[in-house]
């Protein structure tokens, strides 16, 4: 264990032992990196470990130590162009003039006395992605993967760690750290309860002060009012394999060394001074790809994990390495679905005001994703429009607020006329700082938007404000956005839950559109309301639900041959009936509402039973929608 | 054709390749292309030397390679090679052309006279030599190598000649480059000179000159601008065309450096493609160490063409193979074309059809300065979800311009084009809307019913001038919007009514409508054959993520794309034989319309119709000729148009065969016969029959149906020789 705690704190010893290894057998290009990760991967792969690295996430700044193993859960919202590196250098000693060759990778700052002309300077090249916290995280993921670091030992932010990370940069010996690990280990595991919230305070309030610093720096969130650290994750190996709007957890080499911001600051000052021809960037593009590493830390990373969701509840190890624990974490899991869908659709629906019908479509909604593409049409996807959603009492705000406890990541965008004509939605390419400007539509996958439409009021949308709403449109009919590169558009596949909450049918497509039937006589809705936010649920309760919806988007689904047959003979039957009654469309969105709800209730392939139940509630919403309609016919002759 | 008569031993007898290079012209006549402009290059009217390493692969194929690993240092040798050169070529004085000129040429004259020629000059002191040339090396890439992308350019071709392809992105405004700093020393007199390499420099400040170092004078040495050497010099920012960047990445950028002759090719927006020399920029001194580990690298250009996306596109027309050719053009290669057009939706083979035709486009006639368009115009109508939007968005996806709009988010400046305010300058500049963009393309409008009347207004010009007028203010135009449209549009009362007029249904004007060569509408009808076709089809697609499997494999987009764009090459014509047919076939249609008080309408628009359609057609086959069947098709297809618009005409009466629709139509023609021929007696010439079904829209399969299904229920009997038809 201590090995692994060193390992953590110095990880840089450790990747120079390897290359030492690798070039006394004279092959210093043997594949010794492979070798690296490999080692790096298998020690943090129980758990106990990887949540002992402290997490970038959870931890402020500066309380990490500088080249120490971090981890990072991150959406790449950038990607610049590559950079040249030294791969391998050689250093003299000015006093010995002995020459030693050292490995510049995962590290921005050489030793002292490189030797620029040697012939073994090898060049590499790497790749730096410029990466956000997931936008859009709801405050309990943070709370939960913040207090699961916390359960185990971990050496980094104790408070009175601060002091001692000062002691340790002064001291260049590594051997009296190793001795005071297991220490600070065990004084960590005894903290109390109190001291947890303590500093927990210390650390809310921390990046807040740093952000307020920050301001004149624009930290390219996608979201506004969004906050965290943001990182220049330096890859080495395999980019390509990386895609922009890709979740991840890096596990890297924080570097934050002051040299970086005053290379940044020199170069600065000095392409005022100087022929601006000698710098190769604009004084823009410089405090875009260098930015303060203060602000904006490096991170060497050493491989990375690709997230398929972000709620901590749902272990991911346990879902990809091993087979056997997946199973049975999975059985005992599905068993369960059925009850807990139960409870949730109570839940809801005396969130909707007692409409039932409505609560089954929000959990259908809730656990959609698009599961694959066919040239243009992405299958699966799931947009709910609400509509006939009461306006007294911000109603929409409280139901966003029971979603955002349930889900991981989610967005609420007021669809006021100010926000749409000024806020930006699809990011846009910068040619003079030469990044993409991050707009509200950059999202990670399954975000839940929550578009409300209840804002809106009469009056002009201007260019801005009609552009907004075609990206909308196009957001939800082909579950893309075009990025504006202002010489030519590019299509980014996404996979966002839009759900609109509107008064009448919605301006914007939608899959599917439910109308609220209240079961509460308009008087008490005020009082109505205000209870539901008086009984927050038992957190275990919540959990419960969260485990679910993220569970239910992750199962395997498939139809049997069986099934397919009688589904199909079942569409010829209700064609021959009565020909209006379902077009290809309608067809589409069955098969779609038939795998949602088999999935919802923990079925992995569809059943008669959850076929009929399909229909059975399509045509209940159908049948509401024509009356809905007809109604306001009716009122406005 | 070119002599290999000699070979180059060494790399210091590049000047004899420059020399002695020459190609034989169609006379057998010998063109020394490289003599030639040494030529201008003595006599200063040129200052670009471009070597082609086409060339020089003729002679040495290996020196290309290694001009192409070590391209700097190889610029440098044949720099020096043709100074050598350039005083055995100067057949007269030169005039000075710059100050720069008359500077050396006072130096070179001060040399020869005062100087004793035994006296070693300090090496400080002499002439640079890249004072005194007053030309530029550029290498020109052989065409063997492919260029490549930009996110390709890696760590291992730092130093070598790259090819890249781009959009430029950001160009500086172009500054003199010092390329030799003179200095004079305030003592001596002496000039110094120092080359510059790097972005930066240190000046001197003592003077090395002999005189100053041997009396220890301490002479100083103070700038001469005019008698420094100064470089045009130009930064580019290239960034990678979007069809190159892989899905779900950014696209990558490079800093290309331009000098001299290089520089001003190039603006923001540009399609180029640029030969250079991949370089680390060296930075010197403090700057050096500071930057630790990170090198910078940028393009030092040699060679910068300017392309247009189109052009870039044919290019790989071209490159269409044999084999390829063969794929698409087999048997059934029309059905299978337009089957290929969003294989996902099921059905509705002859809006496929259509819409081939429409990226394929007609002819476009211009006689004695009259236009009439080629582009084929589309509306699709149709009941809500039935995939109009997919088809326009699948449109979209596979011409290779185009644009998509909806009527409804589309302002008139949106589609026509808008009088902007420049922030900067202030100035009026005229922005281009949707169907200007769309010039040479395809523009989708989705929800056309929904646009506001005025912009409508716009759309009448564009869809049969093909041109926008502006007049706003003060800035009056034309602007080209050649493009075609399709457009889709909702039903007004939520369904169509086959009842009432298509006007009424889609509340759109007919001067509008008569602009669209073809109007479909597309209803689900219920059929329980299709509609199996259809469930299982949207299952499978459900369950495995791609289409059932057919009897044929939909064509690749991007083969589709280079076959379009071959196909769109072609200019057929239509030959003379088939003008009386068409116009047979014209007049024939303007009777029926007025008899059959159809809600849709004939008019002298359909006939160019017909002709655009047929003409694409004749383009799909790439032949140069219209033929009858071209014109057969294209008649098939508007009757097929017509039909879907009274759909619902089966539903009221009796559905009708196409043996008893057949069978009128004969009767008809009979009666016709006996009318003109004055009671011949109900026969009717079997050529005649089927040609008059066929362009009625029938298969010659269907009429040789109710041919015999007739006979055989004794209504009309056929001769042996299957010529005539008589009537019982």
């Amino acid at each position: 264990y201590f090995y692994l705690l060193t390992l953590a704190y110095n990880p840089l010893h450790c990747l120079s032992s390897f290359y030492i290894s690798a070039s006394s057998q004279n092959n210093p290009e043997s594949g010794w990196e492979a070798k690296a990760v490999l080692f790096f991967k298998e020690q943090l792969k129980d758990k106990e470990a990887h949540t002992s690295v402290p997490s970038l996430n959870d931890v402020p700044l500066h309380y990490l130590k500088p080249n120490s193993l971090v981890r990072f859960r991150c959406l790449i919202q950038d990607m610049f162009d590559p950079e040249f590196y030294m791969g391998a250098y050689e250093t003299v000693d000015p006093s010995t003039k002995a020459r030693v060759l050292r490995c510049g990778k995962y590290k921005d700052v050489t030793e002292c006395g490189v030797d620029l002309n040697s012939r073994n300077t090898v060049t590499a090249e790497r790749q730096t992605f410029y990466c956000v916290p997931i936008p859009g995280e709801n405050p309990w993921v943070k709370e939960i993967s913040f207090s699961q670091a916390r359960v185990v030992p971990s050496t980094s932010y104790v408070p009175s760690r601060q002091k001692r990370s000062y002691e340790e940069d002064d001291d260049m010996d590594t051997q009296p750290q190793k001795q005071r690990e297991p220490h600070t280990g065990m004084s960590c595991f005894h903290t109390e309860p109190h001291g947890n919230g303590d500093c927990k305070r210390q650390e809310t309030e921390a990046p807040s002060s740093q952000t307020t610093s920050a301001s004149h720096l624009d930290l390219n969130f996608p979201l506004p009012g969004e906050k965290g650290p943001s990182c220049l994750v330096k890859v080495y190996e395999d980019w390509d394999s990386f895609k922009l709007n890709d979740t991840l957890e890096v596990y890297g080499i924080l570097s934050v060394s002051p040299a970086l911001s005053a290379l940044a600051e020199e170069k600065d000052a000095s392409s005022s001074l100087l022929d601006p021809a000698e710098c190769m960037e604009t004084a823009e593009e410089q405090r875009v790809h260098s930015p303060p590493a203060s602000l904006v830390p490096r991170l060497h990373m050493i491989y990375a994990k690709p997230l398929p969701h972000c709620n901590p509840l749902l272990p991911s190890a346990a879902l990809e390495d091993n087979k056997k624990q997946s199973n049975e974490f999975l059985s005992s899991t599905l068993s369960e679905m059925a009850s807990v869908r139960t409870e949730l659709l109570a839940y809801l629906t005396h969130v909707l005001l007692g409409d039932a019908l409505a609560a089954e479509y929000l959990i259908l909604h809730l656990i959609s994703s698009v599961y694959a593409r066919r040239d243009v049409l992405p299958l699966g996807k799931f947009t709910l429009n609400v509509s006939g959603c009461p306006t007294v009492a911000s109603y929409t705000e409280r139901l966003y607020q029971i979603i955002q406890q349930l889900v991981p990541c989610s967005y609420r965008l007021s669809m006021s006329l100010q926000n749409m004509n000024q806020l930006r939605l699809v990011p846009k390419k910068d040619y003079v700082a030469n990044r993409l400007v991050s707009g509200a539509l950059q999202l990670a996958r399954n975000t839940s938007l929550f578009l409300d439409e209840t804002q809106l009021e009469q009056g002009q949308l201007d260019t801005t404000g009609v552009r907004n709403i075609t990206a909308l449109g196009n957001l939800i009919s082909w579950q893309k956005v075009d990025y504006d590169f202002n010489y030519h558009q590019m299509e980014f596949p996404c996979n966002i839950n839009v759900l609109i909450a509107s008064e009448g049918r919605s301006l914007l497509p939608s899959d599917c559109q439910v109308h609220l039937q209240p079961q509460v006589a308009p008087p008490q809705m005020e009082e109505y309301l205000s209870a539901i936010h008086m009984h927050p649920q038992a957190s275990s309760q919540l959990n419960k639900f969260r485990l679910y919806l993220s569970l239910a988007r992750t199962l395997d689904y498939s139809i049997s041959d069986e099934v397919t047959k009688a589904v199909e003979d079942d569409f010829v039957d209700m064609r021959k009936d009565d020909p209006q009654s379902i077009s290809a469309e309608d067809f589409h969105r069955l098969l779609v509402v038939a795998r949602l709800l088999s999935l919802s209730l923990g079925q992995t392939s569809l059943s008669r039973d959850s076929w009929m139940r399909a229909k059975h509630i399509e045509t209940l919403r159908r049948s509401r929608t024509e009356q809905q309609q007809q109604c306001v016919n009716g009122n406005e002759p | 054709v070119t002599h290999r008569d000699y070979r180059m031993p060494c790399y210091s007898t590049k000047g004899r390749f420059l020399q002695e290079f020459y190609t034989e012209d169609d006379f057998g006549k010998k063109v020394f292309k490289y003599g030639a402009q040494l030529v201008a290059l003595a006599h200063r009217e040129q200052v670009g030397l471009h070597v082609d390493l086409d060339d020089v692969a003729e002679e040495d194929p290996e020196l290309v390679e290694s001009i192409c690993e070590n391209a700097k240092r190889y610029t440098g040798l044949f720099a020096d090679a043709i100074h050598e050169l350039l005083p055995e070529y100067r057949e007269r004085d030169v005039v000075a052309k710059d100050s720069l000129d008359v500077y050396i040429e006072h130096r070179l004259m001060m040399e020869q006279r005062g100087r004793d020629p035994a006296e070693t000059r300090d090496p400080r002191n002499q002439y640079p030599p890249e004072l005194m040339r007053r030309f530029e090396i550029y290498f020109k890439s052989p065409t063997t190598s492919k260029p490549k992308v930009v996110r390709d350019v890696r760590a291992d071709s730092i130093g070598q000649l790259v090819a890249v392809r781009g959009i430029v992105t950001r160009a500086t405004e172009v500054k003199p480059m010092m390329v030799v700093a003179t200095y004079t020393c305030d003592q001596c007199g002496a000039e110094t000179y120092q080359p510059i390499q790097s972005p930066s420099f240190m000046p001197l400040i003592m003077c090395p000159s002999q005189e100053c170092v041997t009396n220890k004078s301490g002479g100083r040495l103070y700038l001469q601008t005019r008698g420094s050497k100064f470089m045009k010099f130009q930064e580019l920012r290239i960034q990678e065309h979007s069809d190159q960047v892989p899905i779900g990445n950014i696209p990558r950028s490079m800093t290309v450096y331009a000098r001299g002759e290089n520089t001003r090719l190039a603006q923001p927006g540009d399609h180029v493609a640029i030969t250079g020399v991949f370089l680390p920029l060296l930075r010197t001194g403090f700057r050096q160490a500071v930057q630790g580990l990170l090198s910078e690298t940028y393009l030092e250009a040699h060679c910068i063409t300017l392309m247009n996306k189109t052009e870039d596109d044919e290019l790989g027309a071209e490159e269409l193979s044999e084999e390829e050719l063969r794929s698409i053009t087999d048997e059934g290669f029309y059905e299978k074309l337009a089957g290929s057009i969003a294989p996902e939706i099921f059905g509705h083979e002859d809006v496929k059809k259509a819409l081939l035709l429409l990226l394929v486009g007609g002819v476009q006639q211009a006689p004695k300065g009259m236009k009439i368009r080629g582009n084929i115009n589309i509306c699709l109508m149709g009941d809500p979800g039935v995939a109009k939007s997919q088809l326009l968005s699948y449109i979209d996806r596979l011409a290779p311009r185009s644009q998509y709009t909806t009527g409804r988010g589309s302002s008139g400046v949106g589609l026509t084009a808008a009088v902007m305010r420049d922030p900067l300058t202030g100035e009026m500049t005229l922005e281009g809307g949707a169907l200007v963009l769309a010039d040479l393309g395809v523009c989708c409008i989705d929800e056309f019913d929904k646009m506001a009347e005025a912009d409508r207004t716009a759309i009448h010009e564009v869809m049969e001038q093909q041109t926008i007028s502006i007049a706003k203010a003060g800035i009056m135009t034309s602007l080209n919007a050649r493009c075609s449209i399709l457009a889709a549009a909702n039903p007004a009362y939520g369904r169509y009514n086959p009842r009432k007029s298509i006007e009424q249904n889609i509340q759109l004007p007919a001067a509008l409508l008569s602009r669209f060569d073809l109007l479909w509408l597309i209803q689900d009808k219920p059929d329980a054959d299709a509609d199996l076709r259809l469930a299982q089809h949207i299952t499978y697609v459900h369950q495995h993520c791609r289409q059932p499997p057919t009897h044929f494999t939909p064509i690749d987009m991007k083969l589709m794309r280079r076959y379009i764009s071959l196909c769109k090459k072609r200019q057929p014509v239509v030959p003379e034989s088939l003008a009386d047919y068409i116009t047979a076939a014209y007049v024939e249609m303007r009777k029926e319309a007025r008899v059959s008080k159809d809600t849709t309408f004939t008019s002298a628009r359909t006939l160019l119709s017909i002709l655009r359609l047929s003409t694409a057609l004749a383009r799909l086959r790439m032949v140069e000729t219209v033929e009858k069947e071209d014109v057969n098709e294209a008649m098939r297809l508007m009757e097929m148009s017509k039909d879907s618009l009274q759909a619902d005409k089966s539903n009221t009466t009796r559905t009708q065969r196409p043996a008893d629709v057949i069978f009128s139509l004969l009767r008809e023609l009979a009666t016709e016969g006996v009318a003109g021929r004055g009671g011949a007696g109900g026969v009717v010439r079997m050529a005649e029959a089927e040609q008059r079904c066929i362009s009625r829209g029938f298969t010659p399969a269907q009429f040789q149906e109710a041919l015999e299904e007739y006979e055989e229920l004794n209504v009309w009997q056929i001769n042996q020789a299957r010529t005539r038809i008589t009537f019982v």
